[in-house]
């Protein structure tokens, strides 16, 4: 009979091996913080992350915004001494935070991610008009500015496209992911 | 003649569309049939993998399958594009029930995957099924006295694949030199751009783009060389944001290694999508040396 | 005194397995919880149960509907009743807003949504048991 898991288990049950916990293994080096290029820009390092998560403060993990702040560059999992895909962590995190709802409202991260998801489901493929309405409504007004500003001058140049594009046999597409989530109208 | 099942991925449609000629042209040089999938799909870029990641891997099987269908390996020019593909296809092949299940589902678009086929990015093709002696021999227009930075950015090398050297490639040079210009020495050239933080969390990305551009400023480059639509962008389209945010000054020209070498094979700009840059390419031309000095 | 029947539950979540164990243990079953597919699937090997109590997401994904298929190909194991028991409409809501799961693709024997009334859980439970008994005798 298992044991009641730690919040460090649960984690590990998302990752891809999700056998055993390889986060446990961590020895709080630091090599991870160090490494990762927007650690200045998160409430908590990665090395602290994992330190928490190992601590069983799910709490103050799922309320931090550094997962969201991860830019899957895979420096960190590549250079950890404890063999931790670090970058994989995050992506854990950031899907229990998608399941259980716990992602605070002002980041523009998960929006992101729940637009990005509904245009692939819905076109078979990605389209940055109608992308960009969904996320920029969370920005502050100067951020909004600049965006438009940029996406004007690229529009200018044909690099962005006019209509949205979406693949041919989309039925088919929808049917296919319909077999993975199973949710939605039957067809 | 070499040819490949070509996944261009979302970017290149437009965005990236310069990217999309200069593969092509480049390509050809070199008898390589670059073939774009039919109907492929995105592939989920990182934020699928946010979501549900066995359905990431099943969007990503689909353009795998249609490449198997057709007995080709797959190219994608995007490092995200690559990424997602290279490791779906691996935990395919490695994981009989993930097979299975995904198969499942590519039934009901008559589609069925072995995970047969071997997928490479579009800089692997050159670097080794063409290789720096024969780019070398193909070169009519060295690019000398131009220095050019090689961005390697993150999902090139990142996570691991079989063993590679992540910590000191030197691929990316060697096709530089193979091109008559000189390699600029670029510390920074395996850090991140920000990616998609460009949109969730734009300071962060800008400064993140600024480091960069002040690295490869610093070491003299004329431009900087990316192998990645979202670098590119990154790089080019936001440096006027860097220069507002942070008060700096820079003007580099962000150009994609497949446009360089271009040049370097004597492919007129324009073939190659030259021109619609948002910070101007002419110094590129300006810093070479003209070609009786050769 | 009768057979113990002995239940597997295989949930991520450790909060929802405790409270639906203390449900069905209260009731006189025997309960083991596995965390995992993987796991789960150690228990099915290890002894043999009575019913299943399945998750839908998991570990990377809809891990549940995996889990499901494979037990269903499965000649020994297909003979357990299987109760999904998820919070997916919750839990996609933002990709299928309103979207009702739809029972086509997953072969199981009830689905419920979380969160899960206690006395309709038993009722379900009892009533798989009984069909699943009812199946055995008329072989």
């Amino acid at each position: 009979m298992a044991l009641k898991p730690s919040f460090s288990d649960e984690i590990s049950n998302l990752l891809y091996a999700a056998h055993g916990n390889p986060i446990n293994a961590c020895i709080q080096c630091g090599t991870c913080s160090g490494t990762c290029p927007v650690a200045n820009y998160m409430d908590q390092t990665p090395r602290r992350l994992i330190g928490m998560i190992n601590a069983d403060l799910k709490e103050d993990v799922l309320d931090c915004n550094t997962y969201w702040f991860c830019a899957s560059c895979y420096h960190c999992t590549v250079r950890c001494p404890a063999d931790i895909d670090i970058a994989g962590v995050m992506y854990a995190v950031k899907r229990y935070s998608i399941w259980n709802k716990t992602y605070s409202e002002d980041l523009v991260g998960p929006k992101f991610s729940e637009a990005f998801v509904k245009t692939i489901v819905r076109t078979g493929r990605s389209y940055e008009p109608i992308l960009a309405p969904t996320y920029m409504f969370h920005f502050g007004p100067k951020d909004f500015f600049h965006e438009a500003v940029t996406a004007s001058k690229m529009m200018l140049k044909g690099r962005i496209p006019v209509l949205p594009p979406r693949i041919k046999r989309l039925e088919n597409f929808k049917n296919m992911i319909r077999k993975i989530i199973p949710l939605g109208e039957s067809s | 003649m070499k040819k490949y099942a070509y996944f261009p991925g979302c970017s290149l449609e437009k965005m990236a569309s310069s990217y999309h000629k200069s593969a092509l042209e480049t390509t050809e040089v070199f008898d390589i049939e670059l073939q774009e999938l039919d109907d492929w799909n995105c592939c989920g870029a990182t934020t699928y993998f946010h979501v549900d990641a066995i359905l990431a891997h099943t969007l990503v099987a689909r353009n795998l399958a249609m490449a198997e269908k057709e007995g080709l390996d797959l190219v994608a020019p995007c490092s995200a594009c690559y990424k997602n593909a290279y490791f779906t296809n691996d935990y395919i092949k490695n994981d009989p029930d993930l097979k299975e299940h995904i198969n499942f589902a590519l039934e009901e678009d008559d589609l069925q995957f072995n995970a047969e086929i071997e997928v490479f990015h579009l800089i692997d093709i050159f670097a080794n099924d063409v290789g720096p002696d024969l780019i070398k021999e193909k070169v009519n227009n060295p690019l000398k006295g131009l220095i050019i930075a090689p961005y390697y950015g993150c999902q090139i090398v990142r996570p691991r694949k079989n063993g590679e050297e992540v910590e000191n490639p030197q691929f990316f040079e060697d096709i530089i030199s193979a091109m008559g210009a000189e390699p600029a020495y670029f510390p920074e050239r395996l850090r991140c751009c920000g990616g998609s933080l460009i949109m969730t969390n734009r300071v962060a990305a800008l400064n993140m783009v600024r480091i960069l551009l002040q690295s490869a400023e610093k070491n003299g480059a004329h431009v900087i060389a990316t192998a990645c639509p979202l670098c590119q962008v990154n790089l080019e389209c936001y440096q006027e944001q860097v220069n507002e945010e942070f008060g700096t000054d820079f003007k580099l020209p962000i150009l994609y290694f497949t446009q360089l070498l271009g040049l370097a094979l004597g492919i007129s700009p324009k073939k190659l999508g030259i021109g619609i840059e948002l910070v101007s390419a002419t110094p590129v031309f300006s810093k070479l040396l003209p070609k009786e000095a050769n | 005194m009768a057979k113990e029947i002995k239940i597997l539950i295989v949930d991520d979540d450790p909060d929802y397995v405790e409270g639906i164990q203390s449900t069905l243990i209260n009731a006189g079953y025997a309960v083991d919880a596995a965390y995992n597919p993987k796991a789960g699937f150690e228990a099915l090997e290890s002894k043999k149960y009575d019913l299943l109590l399945l998750d839908i997401m998991m570990g990377r994904g809809a891990e549940g509907v995996m889990m499901a298929r494979k037990i269903n190909k499965d000649p020994v194991l297909r003979e357990i009743p299987v109760l999904i028991i998820t919070g997916i409409r919750e839990q996609m809501a933002f990709l299928f807003p309103g979207q009702p799961v739809h029972p086509r693709f997953l072969p199981t024997d009830e689905l419920l949504e979380k969160p899960v009334d206690p006395d309709l859980l038993l009722e379900k439970v009892s009533h798989l048991l009984e069909l699943a008994e009812e199946k055995k005798t008329n072989e």
